[in-house]
C-alpha cells in the first residue's frame, strides 16, 4: 500500500515518460508548435532549421506527446499553488486591491554546462572588478587619479555616498548579493546587459518555479541531471555570517519595507530559509552606536542587516529625513562598526548606465585580465565621437538616461515618431553626459507555453551571485519571459512572466 | 520574539476566533430559524446582530439581509469576511513566523469565501456555506497544533483565542440572561437556550453533564464555570493563564509581575464563583466584570513586553 502511495507522489502531475526519438515536431507547422515563429533572433530551442536543439530533445519529444488539456491542467495547478502560498503582489485600483500571481511558465529554460561555466566565471570577475572599483572609489581614488573612469561621472553620480568615504567594510566586499541581467544575442553568445548593485530581487522566484515545474514534468527533470539550487539560502546565510568572521554568535535580520511592498513574499520567504528574524524599521532602535531589535523580553542586539530598502531611506538622520522605513542612527553604527550592512551604501554609484559602459575596462584596469563575458555594445553620449553617432542614428538606437531605472527617461529610437526623436535629441544635447545609447537587443526566444500551444517568447536571464569571504553563484537564475507576443519587456509590472531555469551538470 | 511579530499572532488568532465564532452563529441561527415563530426568529436574529457587531438594532424578519451583513458587509467591521481578511492580513506579516500549512490553510479560506455573495448561496441551504468555512477553520486550528512548535509563539496565539473567546462568549451570555431577566414577551423561550447551547457547541456536552433537561442556570453553570468544556468561560481563563506564564520568558520580574498578578486575580474569580450566587445577584455584573478584567490584561500585556518604551530597558 505505502509503496503506491509513493508512487503516486512521485509521478505527480500524471504519467510522465519520456517517449523515444520517432516523431519531430517542426515550429510552425506541427503542434504544439503551430504559433511557433522562428525569426531573427536566437532561439533558445530550435535551430535555424527548426530542429530541436540536443539539451531540449527529452523536453520537446514529451511535448508532442503530451495533449494540450494536459498541459492546461498543469499550468492551472502550478498557477493555484503559487496563489495558494501568496506568491503575489497587490495592484491598487479604484481603491480596491487586488492580488495577482507573476505569471510563472510550464516550460523550463535550459542552460548546458558549458555555457553556464562561461557564465559563472565571466560573472566572477565583474564582481570582483566591481568590489574593488567601489572600494577604490571610497578609498583611494586611484581609478580616477589614473583617468581611467571620468572624476565628474563619479562625484556627480546621485548614488554617491560621500559617508562611505574611508569606512573600511569586510573582505573589501560591497556587494554581497548581485543579480546582474544577461541576454543572449543574435549569435548566441551570452552578454551583460545590466548590472543590480542595490536590492536585486527575483531570487525567491526562481526557488518557487523549481517547485512547481519540477512537479510538472518529474521524468524529464530527473532525466536530464539538473543541477540543485535549494541551497541558496544557506548559501546567503553564509555570506551573511562571513560579514562579522570573529563571532561564534551571530545574530541577523533581514530589514523589509513592510507587507505592502511588492517584494515582500520575497523578503519573508528568504528570512524563513534562512531561520533569522524579518524586522521592519520601527522594530529596530539604535543606541550607543549598537542596533537591537524589540522583543517580548527585551531588546536583543542585531550584528548583521539584510537590508532590502534603498541606500535614501535607511537612516532618516544621515539620508532622507522623510523615510518612515529607516532606522535614526543606523548610519552611524555602521560607522562604528557595530552592525554590518549587506549590501554595502553607496553601491548604486556602479551599476549606474554610464559606468557600466566602462566595466570592461574596469576588468582589464584591476585585474589585467579580458572580460569573460561582454557588455552590450554602448555609446557613452558624454564622449564627442559617439555623441554625434547617436545623433545621427536616433533611428536605430535605445537611448536611456542613466540615473533612471524602470524604463524611465528612455528612447526607443525605431518605436518613437519623428517629433518624440526630435524632442529627444535637443534633450541629449543640453546634457550629453545623462545619456548613454544602445543598439536595439534582439534578446532570444525560447518555447513558452500560451494555452492553445507553445510560441517563441523573448527571454533574459538573471543568475544570483553571492560575495563575502568567497564568491558563490548558484547555478540556477531567474528566466524573465515577455508574454506578450513580439514584446522585449521583460519586467514584471508590464506583463513579464518568469520560467524555471535548468542548468545541466554535463 | 519580535514584539510586532508577538502582536500580529495575537491578533491573527483574535479575528480567526471572531471569524469562527461569527460563522458557528449565523449556520446554527439559519438553521433553527424554521422552527421558530416569525416574531421569536426576529428577536433571536437581532440578539445574534448585537452580539457579533455591539449594535442594536431594531428586530427585523429579513433573515437575507441580516445574514448579508453579518457575513459579507466590507463596510461592517464585524462581518465574517472583514474578519477573515484581518486574520490573513495579520498572518501574512508574520509569514516566517507560521509553518507553511498554517498559512496556506488560512489564506485558502480566505480565498474560498472573498467572491461568495449572498444570492449566490441563499437559493440552496445558506448555511451549508457557514458550515463549510467552520470546517476549514478546525482544520486550520488543527495544522496550527501539529505544524507549530509549542513555543512563545505558539502562547501568543492560544492568547489571542481565549481572550477574544471569554469576550465573545460574554457578551452572548449576557444578552440572554439580561432579556430573560426582563421577563418580556420578547425573551429567550426554552428553544432559544437550546439555541444558545448550539451557539456555543455545547449541546452535547451539557446533555452529557446535566442530561436534556434545559435550564437557564444549569445553562450558566456550564458556559460560565464548566473546567473541562473548550467553550467555557473557565476553560479560556485558565488557558490564558497558562499562556501567560510562557510567553516572554526573558522578560524582567517587574514587567512579568505586572501581567500575571492580574491574571491571578481573573482566575480566582472564575474559581470561586458560585452560579447561585450569580442567580440572586445577576449574571450581567459578573460578566461585566469579567470582561473588564480580560480589558486590563490586554492592556498589561502590550505595555510590558509589546509597546514597551526603549527607555526603560536601557
Amino acid at each position: 500500500m505505502q509503496h503506491e502511495a509513493f508512487a503516486n507522489t512521485e509521478d505527480f502531475g500524471g504519467p510522465d515518460i519520456v517517449a523515444g526519438p520517432g516523431r519531430v515536431s517542426r515550429p510552425g507547422a506541427d503542434a504544439p508548435y503551430t504559433g511557433y515563429e522562428l525569426g531573427k533572433p536566437y532561439d533558445e530551442m530550435f535551430t535555424r532549421e527548426g530542429k530541436a536543439r540536443a539539451p531540449y530533445a527529452a523536453l520537446d519529444s514529451r511535448l508532442s506527446t503530451l495533449p494540450l488539456e494536459e498541459l492546461n491542467r498543469r499550468q492551472q495547478a502550478c498557477e493555484q499553488s503559487f496563489l495558494h502560498q501568496g506568491i503575489t503582489f497587490t495592484v491598487y485600483n479604484d481603491n480596491r486591491a487586488t492580488e495577482r500571481i507573476i505569471p510563472t511558465d510550464l516550460l523550463p529554460r535550459i542552460v548546458t554546462a558549458k555555457e553556464w561555466d562561461r557564465i559563472e566565471r565571466g560573472l566572477t570577475q565583474r564582481i570582483l572588478a566591481l568590489n574593488l572599483f567601489l572600494r577604490d572609489i571610497y578609498g583611494d581614488s586611484r581609478v580616477l587619479k589614473d583617468g581611467v573612469v571620468p572624476r565628474s561621472m563619479i562625484y556627480g553620480s546621485k548614488h554617491y555616498r560621500r559617508e562611505m568615504r574611508g569606512l573600511p567594510v569586510p573582505h573589501g566586499a560591497y556587494v554581497n548579493i548581485c543579480g546582474s541581467d544577461l541576454v543572449r544575442n543574435e549569435a548566441g553568445d551570452f552578454v551583460v546587459l545590466e548590472d543590480n548593485l542595490r536590492v536585486p530581487s527575483g531570487v525567491s522566484y526562481m526557488l518557487a518555479n523549481r517547485d512547481a515545474v519540477r512537479r510538472a514534468f518529474p521524468a524529464v527533470f530527473r532525466s536530464m541531471g539538473v543541477r540543485p539550487i535549494e541551497h541558496y539560502p544557506l548559501e546567503l546565510l553564509a555570506t551573511l555570517r562571513s560579514l562579522v568572521p570573529f563571532h561564534e554568535d551571530v545574530s541577523i535580520a533581514i530589514l523589509t519595507p513592510g507587507v505592502f511592498n511588492s517584494a515582500y513574499f520575497e523578503h519573508a520567504f528568504l528570512a524563513r530559509q534562512m531561520g533569522v528574524e524579518l524586522v521592519e524599521g520601527h522594530d529596530l532602535l539604535v543606541n550607543d552606536n549598537v542596533v537591537y531589535t524589540r522583543t517580548t523580553s527585551g531588546l536583543k542586539r542585531i550584528d548583521v542587516i539584510y537590508r532590502r530598502i534603498d541606500d535614501d531611506f535607511v537612516d532618516p538622520l544621515i539620508f532622507r529625513e522623510d523615510s518612515a522605513l529607516g532606522v535614526p542612527g543606523l548610519f552611524n553604527a555602521y560607522r562604528a562598526g557595530n552592525v554590518m550592512i549587506a549590501n554595502a551604501l553607496g553601491t548604486g554609484v556602479a551599476d549606474d548606465k554610464a559606468v557600466y559602459a566602462y566595466v570592461p575596462r574596469l576588468i582589464r584596469y584591476y585585474l589585467a585580465e579580458e572580460p569573460i563575458l561582454d557588455n552590450v555594445e554602448t555609446f557613452l553620449c558624454r564622449e564627442e565621437k559617439s555623441l554625434s553617432h547617436v545623433l545621427a542614428n536616433l533611428d536605430k538606437l535605445v537611448v536611456k538616461a542613466v540615473s533612471e531605472s524602470g524604463g524611465y527617461g528612455m528612447l526607443v529610437g525605431p518605436h518613437a515618431s519623428q517629433a518624440e526623436r526630435e524632442d529627444f535629441a535637443q534633450k541629449i544635447k543640453s546634457d550629453p553626459e545623462n545619456y548613454i545609447a544602445q543598439p536595439t537587443i534582439q534578446l532570444s526566444t525560447a518555447p513558452t507555453f500560451i494555452g492553445s500551444g507553445v510560441e517563441a517568447r523573448h527571454v533574459d536571464l538573471r543568475p544570483f551571485i553571492l560575495h563575502g569571504a568567497e564568491t558563490k553563484i548558484v547555478p540556477g537564475a531567474l528566466t524573465r519571459v515577455a508574454l506578450k507576443r513580439g514584446s522585449l519587456v521583460v519586467n514584471s509590472s508590464q506583463g513579464g512572466g518568469s520560467k524555471d531555469t535548468w542548468v545541466l551538470s554535463q | 520574539m519580535l514584539s510586532r511579530v508577538a502582536d500580529s499572532l495575537y491578533w491573527m488568532s483574535r479575528y480567526t476566533e471572531r471569524a469562527e465564532h461569527t460563522a458557528r452563529l449565523i449556520a446554527v441561527k439559519l438553521e433553527s430559524m424554521v422552527d421558530q415563530t416569525p416574531e421569536d426568529a426576529a428577536a433571536s436574529w437581532a440578539r445574534v446582530t448585537e452580539a457579533l457587531t455591539g449594535e442594536k438594532r431594531e428586530a427585523s424578519h429579513d433573515a437575507f439581509a441580516i445574514t448579508q451583513y453579518l457575513a459579507f458587509d466590507r463596510d461592517n467591521d464585524t462581518s465574517l469576511i472583514n474578519s477573515l481578511a484581518a486574520a490573513r492580513d495579520n498572518a501574512r506579516q508574520v509569514r516566517e513566523a507560521l509553518s507553511n500549512e498554517v498559512w496556506e490553510n488560512l489564506n485558502r479560506l480566505y480565498l474560498r469565501m472573498s467572491p461568495v455573495t449572498i444570492d449566490s448561496i441563499w437559493v440552496h441551504t445558506p448555511a451549508r456555506l457557514f458550515r463549510e468555512a467552520l470546517e476549514e477553520m478546525h482544520a486550520l486550528e488543527g495544522v496550527t497544533y501539529s505544524t507549530l512548535s509549542h513555543g512563545e509563539g505558539w502562547y501568543f496565539l492560544e492568547l489571542g483565542r481565549h481572550i477574544e473567546r471569554v469576550q465573545q462568549l460574554g457578551r452572548l451570555l449576557d444578552l440572554h440572561f439580561s432579556a430573560a431577566a426582563q421577563n418580556s414577551e420578547s425573551g429567550p423561550k426554552y428553544f432559544d437556550w437550546l439555541v444558545l447551547l448550539k451557539f456555543c457547541t455545547a449541546w452535547e456536552p451539557y446533555t452529557k453533564r446535566y442530561t436534556a433537561s434545559i435550564r437557564p442556570q444549569k445553562i450558566a453553570e456550564f458556559l460560565l464555570f464548566d473546567p473541562e468544556f473548550p467553550h467555557s468561560i473557565c476553560f479560556s481563563v485558565d488557558r490564558m493563564t497558562e499562556a501567560l506564564a510562557r510567553v516572554a520568558p526573558g522578560a524582567p520580574p517587574a514587567r512579568r509581575a505586572a501581567v500575571e498578578r492580574l491574571a491571578g486575580r481573573l482566575k480566582a474569580a472564575v474559581d470561586f464563583g458560585q452560579v447561585d450566587e450569580l442567580m440572586a445577584g445577576g449574571v450581567a455584573p459578573f460578566i461585566a466584570d469579567i470582561t473588564k478584567q480580560c480589558e486590563q490584561i490586554h492592556k498589561a500585556l502590550y505595555s510590558s513586553y509589546i509597546t514597551y518604551g526603549a527607555e526603560t530597558v536601557l
